[in-house]
């Protein structure tokens, strides 16, 4: 329900940006959105209460397009922060640029798990779908990794 | 991480090159600034010119007793960091982190140590609650609660600025964690290190050894 506000907005602001490209080339009626997700992990959790996840979501189509929830079996409810010096702020949505790339990385931008159905433990997969503005639903296998897991150093 | 360590360690060393440049006429500061230019190459860590005095608070322990801070970690090697256990992502690294680097220690080091998360989320993280969360990381950890006030005030003498809890539109509630693990040195009782946030286990397994002894990393 909540989402209906900021989706409705999108929509009509792609749509004022379409009609400002038409007007000189064609092409534009072409441009598309066209995702992949890498990168995809969680650290083992704390406690059931709460979990991140990590993901990068990279756009090689001509159009932005925009994540605008997140759903899995894993919790019953999964929402995008962004943090900025160190406070946490649920975003409605994030922006997948055209050619370019959403990172969710740790101490940025991350998918916070609340109300799991269960612990996720190390060597896990955790199954979630991330749903767009524009393209259709993503699956997502997300290994659970180390609580200290490291992506750069890779342990 | 590494870019911004090369990043550093260039201007470093550029920097000694200007005073090797500049020494020719006053050698008296050279070997300091060459000391630096080689630990900054590989240092997750920033050693203070002026440390912190360790702040003078008296919470309340996982166990709901008094802990008053300074006579609790008065000649022990201590490290502090300000967060709450509702932090999915660099609260619960962080002290995974110092827990994981912690084991690796010899035992009579470990019990030197003490690392102490206060929170800064008070009225959801209660002396049980904290004891709950922490007991999944490392139940040795000191978790401290108390007064949000005092707790800020704390955090400040630390040059770490909390927000207090507040409610977003959602009506979720917006929590401040601090960037910062800061350690004190058995010897002063002095905050004298600082490691951020992009800190790993690996840094502080290479630097606690050092830090037990209150030497420089």
């Amino acid at each position: 329900m909540r989402r209906t506000g900021p989706v409705a907005g999108a929509v009509l602001a792609g749509a004022l940006a379409l009609a400002g490209c038409g007007t000189g080339s064609s092409a534009s009626a072409h441009s598309a959105p066209s995702l992949s997700v890498g990168s995809a992990y969680m650290p083992q959790p704390v406690s059931d209460t709460m979990a991140a996840g990590f993901l990068t979501i990279t756009n090689k189509g001509d159009a932005e397009d925009q994540l605008t929830s997140v759903t899995s079996d894993a919790a019953a409810e999964i929402t995008v922060h962004r943090t900025v010096d160190g406070t946490m702020r649920e975003a409605d949505r994030l922006t997948v640029p055209a050619h370019g790339r959403l990172v969710l990385a740790s101490g940025g931008n991350h998918l916070m798990f609340d109300k799991l159905t269960h612990k996720p433990e190390q060597g896990q997969t955790i199954t979630v779908e991330l749903h767009f503005t524009h393209s259709g639903p993503l699956r997502v296998e997300m290994p659970v990794k180390s609580a200290t897991y490291n992506p750069t150093t890779g342990h | 991480m590494r870019k911004k360590t090369f990043a550093a360690a260039a201007l470093l060393a550029a920097a000694s090159f200007t005073l090797t440049a500049c020494g020719s006429g006053d050698d008296g500061d050279q070997p300091v600034s060459v000391v630096s230019e080689e630990t900054a190459s590989q240092q997750a860590a920033t050693v203070l010119d002026k440390p912190f005095e360790k702040p003078d608070l008296v919470l309340t322990d996982t166990r709901g007793k008094k802990y008053d801070l300074r006579a609790e970690t008065a000649g022990k090697p201590t490290l502090i960091y300000f967060g709450y256990t509702h932090c999915p992502d660099v609260c619960p690294l962080t002290m995974n982190n110092l827990a994981v680097a912690k084991k690796q220690l010899s035992a009579a080091d470990q019990d030197k140590l003490r690392i102490v998360f206060v929170t800064t989320d008070p009225d959801r993280d209660t002396p049980s609650a904290l004891g709950t969360w922490l007991k999944g990381i490392d139940s040795d950890i000191v978790g401290l609660t108390g007064d949000f006030d005092t707790i800020q005030a704390g955090a400040r003498t630390l040059g770490i600025t909390i927000e207090a809890p507040h409610k977003d539109k959602n009506g979720k509630i917006v929590s401040t964690h601090g960037t910062q693990v800061v350690a004190f040195s058995p010897k002063t009782d002095a905050g004298y290190v600082l490691y951020g946030e992009d800190a790993t286990v690996d840094d502080y397994t290479k630097d606690l050894p050092k830090l037990i002894k209150g030497q420089n990393p």
